[in-house]
């Protein structure tokens, strides 16, 4: 059997019809200028190997200056150049043109957020929810510096480091119905993230963090419609997430109607020690 | 000046997932019409043999196949759904590992086959 | 501790889903096909429906069921538009459900 030389990136789409171009359909919005985003059509050079990002980039640097979007890190880490691609919100320097083939190809901003400009949205909402998950890790007492750093086992890591693997792309909260229909909600990502500290075993602000995330606004009015794990570009899971979470809430409520447990003694009596 | 997004009233109706989700929502209607189903014939077989194959002919009429057929269908996409969500609701982990999740739903549908087994021999045989 | 009552409805929405994932497919099958086909005896259907804890366990499922399909009918409701009447949608629903579950419980014992 011979094997052919190939050029490892052109393989896949070599077998589809070849083509110049792409045509990509860009939600603009300039504020003070438009009533609202309307869609402008643009071709761009097609390349097996370039993502929409580097579409976005070609015309920016080729066609029209004026084109806003975010974008910073172009390997999936940064988290900032998340948009609706077709509908759907994906990481736009992960995304390949030769999957959008023969195109158009519909580039909005983010759903669920305003827009600022273009395909820049919003986050205000997002960043006022934050701190209220208390997204630190929270002690009774701080360990004296001489004690050395709080050792964790491969387990006690593996209870959370899924959920620590964010990176506040906000695909989730784009693709959430019941982000887009509750303003109070705190969202996908928040939720995993307090269960991200919840199950650390340096942690122990729990309780605290219960306060928040077991109400309506956090866990309860999450009803499961799954699509923010499958979009999260990370594997974060924080439908499954939030689904723990309610289970924790539900033995938390049960625990409620036992009697009261004496306090335990430990990092109460160091409290009081120290 | 900000643009606002406004949710559109029919955003379930907009891809795949959201159908699904929508459809998979409305099941437990259908369930609960079920139990209606599952409840006279109850009542059916309490009042007596003539009353009971008097509801068998009813539920043979075009309208009654319909609607079963469609709370079939309905009740296999609850399952499917409700299954696949096991492993979400239930993280169970060995050690670092997590248990694979297609272990918990397959333990789901050995649950469910063996529970319809019992109810096919309690019935049938 | 705050106490929603989240978590208890959201208990009996569980339990039904899990009971009627297992059990409806196999249940409508019986009741829409087997027995119009006149594969199921009458004798055999008396003998299990007058059952003490045959009668029970349809009460434990109509109640489930019933409180399963309120839970998620309200949520649902509220998410496709109707938030503005999230209060009356859950009252109706759960006390449907309940209203439901005592007609299960007469049919059961009668």
């Amino acid at each position: 059997m011979t094997v052919e030389a190939t050029d490892g990136i052109t393989v896949g789409p070599s077998a589809r019809p070849s083509q110049d171009t792409i045509s990509l359909e860009i939600a603009r919005y300039r504020p003070g200028h438009d009533e609202h985003p309307t869609f402008e059509s643009y071709d761009v050079p097609y390349r097996p190997e370039w993502v929409v990002l580097d579409a976005l980039n070609y015309l920016k640097d080729q066609v029209d200056g004026t084109l806003s979007y975010r974008w910073s890190c172009r390997m999936g880490v940064c988290g900032s150049c998340g948009m609706m691609v077709n509908g759907v919100p994906k990481l736009t320097c992960a995304t390949f043109l030769r999957d959008y083939l023969p195109g158009p190809i519909r580039v909005e901003a983010l759903a669920n957020f305003p827009i600022e400009r273009d395909l820049v949205i919003v986050l205000d909402d997002f960043i006022e929810k934050l701190p209220k998950i208390k997204p630190w890790l929270v002690r009774e007492v701080e360990q004296p510096l001489e004690e050395g750093e709080y050792l964790q086992t491969p387990k006690e890591l593996a209870d959370y480091k899924q959920y620590s693997m964010c990176i506040n792309c906000m695909l989730c909260y784009s693709a959430c119905p019941v982000y887009q229909n509750d303003e109070h909600f705190l969202g996908p990502a928040l939720l995993a993230l307090g269960q991200r500290y919840n199950h650390d075993s340096r942690d122990q602000g729990a309780a605290e963090r219960h306060d928040v995330m077991w109400t309506s606004e956090g866990v309860w009015d999450c009803t499961f419609v799954g699509e923010c794990s499958v979009v999260c570009p990370k594997h974060v899971d924080p439908a499954g997430a939030i689904q723990q979470a309610k289970v924790e809430s539900t033995i938390g409520w049960q625990l409620s109607f036992a009697p009261p447990v004496p306090p335990l003694p430990f990092g109460r009596k160091q409290a009081e020690e120290t | 000046m900000v643009y606002p997004r406004q949710q559109s009233n029919f955003w379930y109706l907009k891809r795949w997932p959201y159908r699904i989700f929508i459809l998979r929502e409305f099941s437990a209607v259908f369930l609960a019409a079920y139990m209606v189903v599952l409840l006279i014939l109850v009542m059916k077989v309490h009042d007596g043999p003539a009353a009971f194959h008097d509801f068998a002919d009813t539920l043979q009429s075009p309208a009654l196949i319909v609607f079963n057929t469609i709370a079939l269908l309905f009740a296999l996409l609850h399952t499917v759904t409700w299954f696949m969500a096991v492993p979400s609701a239930m993280q169970l982990r060995r050690g670092e590992e997590k248990v694979p999740p297609q272990l918990l739903i397959g333990a789901a549908y050995v649950l469910m086959l063996g529970a319809s087994v019992v109810v096919l021999l309690l019935v049938l045989v | 501790m705050r106490r929603s009552s989240e978590p208890l409805f959201w208990s009996l929405f569980s339990g039904g889903g899990m009971i009627m994932a297992i059990l409806a497919p196999v249940l409508i099958v019986v009741t829409a096909y087997l027995v119009p086909a006149d594969q199921v005896e009458f004798g055999r259907l008396h003998a299990i429906f007058t059952n003490f804890f045959a009668r029970l366990g349809l009460i434990v499922l109509a109640f489930f069921t019933f409180m399963h399909a309120a839970h998620r009918l309200r949520h649902t409701l509220i998410e496709i538009g109707f938030k503005r009447f999230a209060q009356p949608i859950a009252a109706g629903s759960y006390l449907a459900a309940l209203a439901g579950t005592v007609w299960a419980a007469v049919v059961a014992f009668s």
